[in-house]
C-alpha cells in the first residue's frame, strides 16, 4: 500500500548519472527537474527532492484531464492537468502562481502570517485560502477536506516519516519540491516551468522564465565587464555567541558573486551554514566594506543594542549596511522570501546597486532597504 | 587541627592561583589565533585597534563572565543540596532555571515579546535578560511563599521539582507552534552562552552574585548544623523557616542571574560541590562554600578554553563542554557506593 502511495521512488547507484532538465529557450539551470515531454502527458522528475536525499528520485507523469494513462504508468504517480485546486507549502508556490496569473488555484497555504502578498492575504481573510498549517501542527484533516489536486510541499529531511506521507497513504497528491534546495537563483526560476505545466500556463512560464533570465544574466555581464575591484561583503548576524555562516556556494552566495561583490567567506563551501564564533566572523568582518542580510534589525541602533561590539566594525562607519526587508507585513510576511523566487533579476540589480552603486545611480531598491 | 587548616589554606591558594592562570589562559586562547605578544599589547591598550576590541570586547568579558557564572551557579548547587540534604539537587530543582527559560521564551517564541526595549534606550539589549529574571523571580517567589508554609523541606522540593515540569511543558508547547527562526534562537539560548555580555551587564552579574553570595555567607553556619539534620538544628537554636527563607533567596539571586545572562549552565551547579568536596575532603562550609565558589570559576573558565577546540574559528556551546565534565562526575556519585553522596 505505502508503495503505491502518489510517489514512485527508484534508486539510481549509477554515480554521476545526474539529470538535466530539458529547457527551451534561455538554457537550462535547474539540477533537480527535469521535464520531459512524451506524446500525451510529461515526465516530471525531481532528483534529490530533499538534503541528503542521494539517489533519490520521484517521477510524475503529467496527464491532461480525459486521456488515458501512459502504459505501465498508475493513477498514483499521475497528475492530471491542469490542476484545479493546488495547496501551496511554502511561500515560494505562492509566488509562482501569482506570476503566472493563476493564483485562483491556491486552496490552501502553509503559515498565513508568513504571506506577503495581498491578494493571496485578502484571500485568506475573506476565507477562500485556508491555512493548513505545517509540520508537526499540519491540520491533515483540513487538507482532505480541502480535496486538493495536489499538495505542492517541500522536504527537509527524509519525509517518509512525516506528516505529509501520512497524507500520500490518505490519497492525497504530495509533490516534494526542491527548488529551495537549487543553489543558483535561476535555477529556482526555472521550477516555475513546473507551475506552468500544472496550471496550464506552459507558455507564460517559459516566457517569464526566459526573459528573467536574459534579463539577469545581462546585468551580470555588464557587472562582469565595468565593475571596479571587488568590495568585501559581510552576510548574517551574530546570535548571543554564533555567528551561522552561508557557504559561498549557497543561493545568496552566488548572487554576491554575480552582483560583483567578494564574499568574505568566498573560500568556504558546503551544504550548510556553519556556526562560527562571533570572534571570528568580527575579525574577518574587518575586510568587509557592505553588510547585508543583518536579520531582522530595523536601524543600527537595533544592531548595536543586540551586539555593542559591531558598532566598531570599520564598515559600520564608512560602508553600508542593508537588510531584505523593504516589503513586509506586520504580521511577519517577508517578499524576499516570496516574489524575488520569479524575480532574480531585480534581487540583483538591488545587490549590484548596494555592491556596486556607481553602476545604477538613482536605482531605489526593490527588497532591500538601507539601515539608518 | 591546625595541620589540616593550613592544608586548606593551601589547597585555596592552590585553587586561586589555577584561576588566574586559567583566567590568564582564556585571554590568550581564543576561538581565533592572535600571538600572546599581540594579547599583551592589546591588554595594555597599545595594540592595534583591531587587536585590542578582540581582547577587551571579546576574550576580556567571556573570562570575567565565567568566573562570575561559575563561582555563583556552583555555589547555589552547594546551597540547595545542602538544603535539601540531596547529593543530586542544583540550582534548577526548585525551578529556578525553568522559569527564567519561560522569560525568555515568551521573550524569543513570541511576536509580542515580554518586554519591548526600544533600542538607543538604556535598557537596549536586556530584552532577553530582563525577561529571565522576571521568570525566575516569579518562580522564586511561588517557593518562598510555599517553603513559609510547610514544615517539611521535602514538600518544598517536590513543589519545586513539578513547577519546573509545568514550566517545561508551556515552553515546549511554545516551541511547537514557533517557527524554525525563533526556536533556533531558543535553543541557541538554552546551550549557555559567555560571550555576548557587555560589561554594564557583567557590572548587573558581579552585584547580583555578590548580594546572593554575601548573603550565602551569613548562613554558614546554620547550613552546617542542617547537615545534622533538622530537629537538631532546631534544638541547637537555628530558626529553620527563616533559614530557609534567606538560603533560598541566595539560591535563586544566584541562579536566577547567572541563568538570565548566561543561558541554563547545566551540571555546574550539580557537579562543582561534589568535586569541592573531594577534593577539600570536608563538609565544613565555612570552607565548602569559598572552595566551591573557585573550584565552579575554575571549571567554567576551563570549559571555555576547551569551548575553542574544534578550531577555525568554530566554537562548541559552552554547556555541551560542561555536561561533558559534570555527567562523569554525577555518574560516579550515584555508582560509587562510597562516594561522597553517604556523606547525606
Amino acid at each position: 500500500m505505502i508503495i503505491t502511495a502518489a510517489v514512485l521512488f527508484c534508486s539510481c547507484r549509477n554515480a554521476g548519472e545526474r539529470c538535466v532538465a530539458q529547457s527551451g529557450e534561455g538554457g537550462t539551470v535547474a539540477g533537480r527537474l527535469t521535464i520531459e515531454k512524451e506524446k500525451g502527458y510529461t515526465r516530471v522528475t525531481v532528483t534529490e527532492p530533499w538534503q541528503n536525499a542521494q539517489g533519490i528520485r520521484i517521477v510524475w507523469y503529467l496527464v491532461p484531464h480525459g486521456s488515458g494513462l501512459p502504459a505501465g504508468v498508475s493513477e498514483a504517480q499521475t497528475i492530471r492537468i491542469p490542476v484545479r485546486r493546488i495547496i501551496c507549502m511554502s511561500v515560494t508556490h505562492i509566488a509562482m502562481l501569482r506570476a503566472l496569473g493563476a493564483d485562483s488555484l491556491i486552496a490552501g497555504i502553509s503559515g498565513a502570517s508568513l504571506v506577503y502578498d495581498s491578494a493571496v492575504v485578502a484571500g485568506i481573510r475573506n476565507g477562500r485560502i485556508r491555512d493548513v498549517g505545517y509540520d508537526a501542527t499540519l491540520n491533515k484533516e483540513l487538507v482532505i477536506s480541502l480535496a486538493p489536486d495536489l499538495l505542492m510541499a517541500y522536504g527537509v529531511a527524509d519525509p517518509s516519516s512525516g506528516s505529509a506521507a501520512r497524507l500520500s497513504e490518505t490519497g492525497v497528491k504530495v509533490f516534494y519540491n526542491a527548488d529551495y534546495l537549487e543553489d543558483h537563483p535561476l535555477a529556482r526560476l526555472e521550477w516555475i516551468r513546473l507551475f506552468g505545466l500544472l496550471a496550464g500556463r506552459e507558455e507564460a512560464a517559459d516566457s517569464i522564465f526566459s526573459s528573467v533570465y536574459a534579463a539577469y544574466n545581462r546585468l551580470a555581464e555588464r557587472v562582469r565587464d565595468s565593475a571596479a575591484g571587488r568590495p568585501g561583503v559581510l552576510l548574517g548576524a551574530p546570535w548571543e555567541d554564533v555567528w551561522y555562516v552561508s557557504p559561498s556556494n549557497s543561493y545568496i552566495g552566488k548572487l554576491i558573486q554575480d552582483a560583483g561583490g567578494h564574499y568574505i567567506y568566498s573560500d568556504m563551501e558546503g551544504p550548510n551554514a556553519v556556526p562560527f564564533s562571533v570572534e571570528s566572523v568580527f575579525r574577518k568582518a574587518a575586510e568587509a566594506d557592505v553588510w547585508i542580510n543583518p536579520g531582522t534589525a530595523e536601524t543600527l541602533g537595533e544592531i548595536v543594542s543586540s551586539d555593542p561590539r559591531m558598532a566598531s566594525l570599520p564598515l559600520f562607519r564608512d560602508g553600508s549596511i542593508w537588510n531584505n526587508r523593504r516589503r513586509v507585513t506586520a504580521e511577519g510576511g517577508n517578499d524576499y522570501w516570496e516574489s524575488a523566487v520569479v524575480r532574480p533579476d531585480l534581487l540583483l540589480a538591488d545587490l549590484v546597486s548596494i555592491i556596486h552603486p556607481e553602476l545604477m545611480p538613482g536605482y531605489v531598491q526593490f527588497y532591500y532597504r538601507k539601515l539608518e | 587541627m591546625s595541620s589540616g587548616g593550613t592544608r586548606m589554606t593551601m589547597s585555596m591558594a592552590g585553587l586561586f592561583l589555577l584561576m588566574i592562570i586559567l583566567f590568564m589562559a582564556d585571554m590568550f586562547i581564543g576561538s581565533t589565533h592572535m600571538a600572546a605578544a599581540d594579547v599583551f599589547r592589546a591588554l595594555f591598550g597599545s595594540g592595534p585597534p583591531g587587536d585590542e576590541i578582540i581582547v577587551m570586547q571579546f576574550r576580556l568579558p567571556r573570562a570575567l563572565t565565567a568566573i562570575l557564572a561559575g563561582a555563583a551557579m556552583s555555589v547555589s548547587g552547594l546551597l540547595m543540596q545542602t538544603l535539601f540534604r540531596n547529593p543530586l539537587a542544583g540550582p534548577d530543582v526548585m525551578g529556578v532555571s525553568s522559569g527564567a527559560g519561560l522569560g525568555v521564551a515568551l521573550t524569543l517564541l513570541t511576536l509580542t515579546p515580554l518586554f519591548t526595549v526600544p533600542a538607543g534606550s538604556i535598557l537596549a539589549g536586556w530584552g532577553v535578560i530582563l525577561a529571565a529574571w522576571a521568570g525566575a523571580g516569579a518562580v522564586m517567589m511561588i517557593i518562598m511563599a510555599v517553603s513559609a508554609r510547610m514544615r517539611d523541606i521535602m514538600t518544598v522540593l517536590i513543589v519545586g521539582m513539578l513547577l519546573a515540569s509545568a514550566i517545561s511543558a508551556v515552553v515546549s508547547l511554545m516551541q511547537y507552534f514557533s517557527n524554525e527562526a525563533m526556536l533556533r534562537t531558543y535553543v541557541i539560548w538554552t546551550m549557555g552562552n559567555l560571550g555576548n555580555i557587555s560589561y554594564p551587564q557583567i557590572r548587573a552579574l558581579a552585584l547580583a552574585s555578590a548580594a546572593g553570595l554575601a548573603l550565602a555567607l551569613t548562613m554558614v553556619k546554620p547550613l552546617n548544623t542542617i547537615l545534622l539534620g533538622e530537629t537538631f538544628s532546631r534544638t541547637v537554636g537555628v530558626r529553620m523557616q527563616r533559614t530557609r527563607i534567606i538560603l533560598l533567596a541566595s539560591a535563586s539571586i544566584l541562579a536566577g542571574s547567572v541563568t538570565a545572562f548566561c543561558g541554563p549552565l547545566a551540571f555546574i551547579g550539580v557537579a562543582v560541590p561534589h568535586i569541592t568536596r573531594l577534593l577539600f575532603g570536608t563538609t565544613d562550609h565555612r570552607i565548602l562554600l569559598p572552595a566551591t565558589a573557585l573550584t565552579g570559576a575554575v571549571i567554567l573558565l576551563f570549559s571555555d578554553i576547551i569551548s575553542v577546540i574544534p578550531g577555525g574559528g568554530h566554537i562548541i556551546p559552552v554547556n555541551t563542554v560542561t555536561s561533558l565534565i559534570g555527567i562523569p562526575v554525577v555518574l560516579w556519585i550515584i555508582l560509587g557506593k562510597t562516594g561522597p553522596g553517604r556523606r547525606f
